[in-house]
């Protein structure tokens, strides 16, 4: 078992409960502490809360969106420097370049990488083996 | 020189003098016998001249008269064409509005009354750029500037302000003359963005759906929570697969969607084509080892710096490929070909296939065109969409497509850059 302080957070933060699940217990299995968040409102009070090491973060959510959500979380000390990825099925270039500029580490459309791909993704950014 | 009328009355006038003379010199007979008479002769010469100056005087009283109801009609004429364009001006549904040399201005049309929902008073002398809204203020000055040193706007996309602080979007024009004209796109751009959202929303609800089935089936096949048998490991990598193929069939109709309502977007820049077909190989490379296909490379070293949209030219490549290995029998070739001919750049995709049927190749391009002879193909999963995106997509980033084909000797497709 590896070391519990040493494992990073990752919080997830998308409306489809099934692709919450699945995320947080991939990422659970693969050596991280995962917790899930199933709008933009519970993800941006969770990520305050905990100060995860990274954010996956989805676009389209009803009430608060994705970039609506970043846009508060920016307004925090803390969260002025979170690591946010986003995780969405939108490939159209505007919104990739809106992501993009409100500061985010990567954009990952969720048709074009396997679960493996993903983790793998976030290992590299957070500097896991 | 003469005017018209003039030289006409001229003429008209000599030959009534010229038929006068004759009518003296035929009657001269009888002239001659009444002269005896001086008190006769008198009355006749008096006759003469009264006849002749009357002449002259209808003839002065007629010019004046013609040459006035020439005139008169003339003015008739530039006066009302002056009219119908003021009318013209005025009820014209694009407004309209002249400018004095300060760019202030002056006798707005109906229509930009009522674009900016005022009243003319409340318009008149007022710079037209201090319309432009924004916070920034350059781009508004610019024009200004512009406007000054007697440069023509055409078109300029900017958005403008009214009374009651709607934004519209634009295009303005303004004439060296001073007349500005305002076209209003603000519902063609409402319209456009509404398109565009369209394809996005059907996007997002197609494709999250399939997403997560994407990451339950790899989740299920990683063995995180224990082994499966073999046979559901099978049956777990067929729903994989399924699942993908529909992801590829979405994205095909979402590219499609895009194409016909015009909303895609073209991002060219530094591409490499060699690139992008080593990347759609290695993503097909389970395809070719299956099928044993030799996969004969051509690219001369060339295409691997030019300008494209590289995830639209992939699409292209990806299609192009991906039939040639999906009609192509179990060991047979297929053949990529960069070319460079005078300023031309060409990429080929040959293979040993099927080929078209001559009777339908005119139909290749067409939506939903299936050729006969892969009907019967067991994996026959072609949607009838590939080739007519590839198409679509060729055009809008400035290329061509051809093709020639041979039934049971193969097919090479050629996309000229």
């Amino acid at each position: 078992m590896a070391n519990l302080e040493n494992k990073k957070k990752v919080l997830i933060i998308d409306d489809n409960n099934n692709l919450v699940t699945v995320l947080v217990d991939k990422f659970n299995v693969s050596g991280f502490e995962a917790v899930g968040a199933f709008s933009g409102q519970e993800g941006l009070k969770k990520a305050l809360e905990l100060h995860p090491d990274i954010i996956l973060l989805d676009l389209v959510m009803p009430e608060m969106g994705g970039l609506e959500m970043l846009k508060q979380l920016r307004l925090d000390p803390w969260g002025k420097q979170a690591k946010v990825m986003v995780l969405s099925v939108l490939d159209e270039p505007t919104y990739v370049a809106n992501a993009m500029d409100s500061n985010v580490v990567g954009y990952i459309v969720k048709t074009d990488f396997s679960l493996d791909g993903v983790v793998k993704q976030i290992k590299t950014i957070l500097g896991v083996s | 020189m003469f005017p018209r009328l003039y030289l006409k009355h001229l003429l008209y006038s000599f030959s009534v003098l010229l038929l006068l003379v004759a009518t003296l010199f035929l009657s001269r007979s009888y002239i001659e016998k009444v002269v005896e008479d001086p008190l006769q002769t008198v009355f006749i010469s008096l006759v003469i001249i009264i006849v002749f100056f009357s002449y002259i005087i209808y003839l002065l009283l007629t010019y004046n008269t013609r040459f006035d109801l020439e005139i008169w009609n003339a003015t008739k004429k530039v006066a009302l064409s002056k009219e119908q364009f003021k009318r013209l001006y005025e009820n014209a549904p694009v407004p309209y509005l002249l400018l004095n040399k300060n760019a202030e201005i002056h006798d707005p049309n109906k229509a930009a009354l009522r674009f900016f929902g005022v009243l003319p008073e409340e318009i008149d002398g007022k710079n037209i750029f201090s319309y432009i809204s924004g916070e920034d203020r350059g781009p508004a000055e610019r024009l200004f500037q512009y406007y000054k040193s007697g440069m023509p706007i055409n078109r300029k996309e900017v958005d403008m302000v009214t009374k009651k602080g709607d934004i519209r979007s634009v295009q303005l024009s303004v004439f060296e003359t001073g007349l500005a004209m305002i076209f209003d796109i603000t519902e063609q751009k409402r319209l456009d963005k509404a398109k565009t959202e369209f394809v996005s929303l059907a996007s997002h609800q197609l494709k999250s759906p399939l997403a997560t089935t994407k990451w339950l089936t790899e989740m299920l096949t990683s063995a995180d929570f224990g082994e499966l048998s073999p046979k559901q490991q099978e049956y777990i990598d067929k729903l994989h697969d399924a699942n993908e193929d529909m992801v590829d069939l979405v994205n095909v109709l979402l590219n499609v969607s895009r194409i016909e309502m015009g909303s895609l977007f073209v991002d060219m820049k530094v591409t490499n084509v060699e690139e992008l077909s080593e990347s759609v190989l290695h993503e097909l490379s389970f395809l070719i080892n299956k099928k044993g296909i030799r996969i004969n490379r051509k690219y001369h070293g060339l295409l691997k710096n030019i300008r494209s949209d590289p995830k639209l030219l992939r699409i292209v490549i990806q299609n192009l490929i991906s039939n040639a290995l999906k009609y192509t029998p179990e060991g047979g070739t297929v053949t990529i070909t960069f070319e460079e001919v005078a300023g031309e750049r060409r990429i080929k995709v040959s293979d040993t296939g099927l080929g078209i049927p001559k009777s339908q190749q005119d139909q290749v391009f067409t939506k939903l065109f299936r050729a006969d002879n892969i009907r019967g193909l067991v994996d026959n999963q072609g949607t009838g969409l590939g080739l007519y995106l590839v198409k679509s997509v060729v055009g809008v980033i400035g290329g061509s497509i051809s093709f020639v084909s041979e039934e049971n000797k193969g097919s090479t497709f050629t996309i000229t850059l």
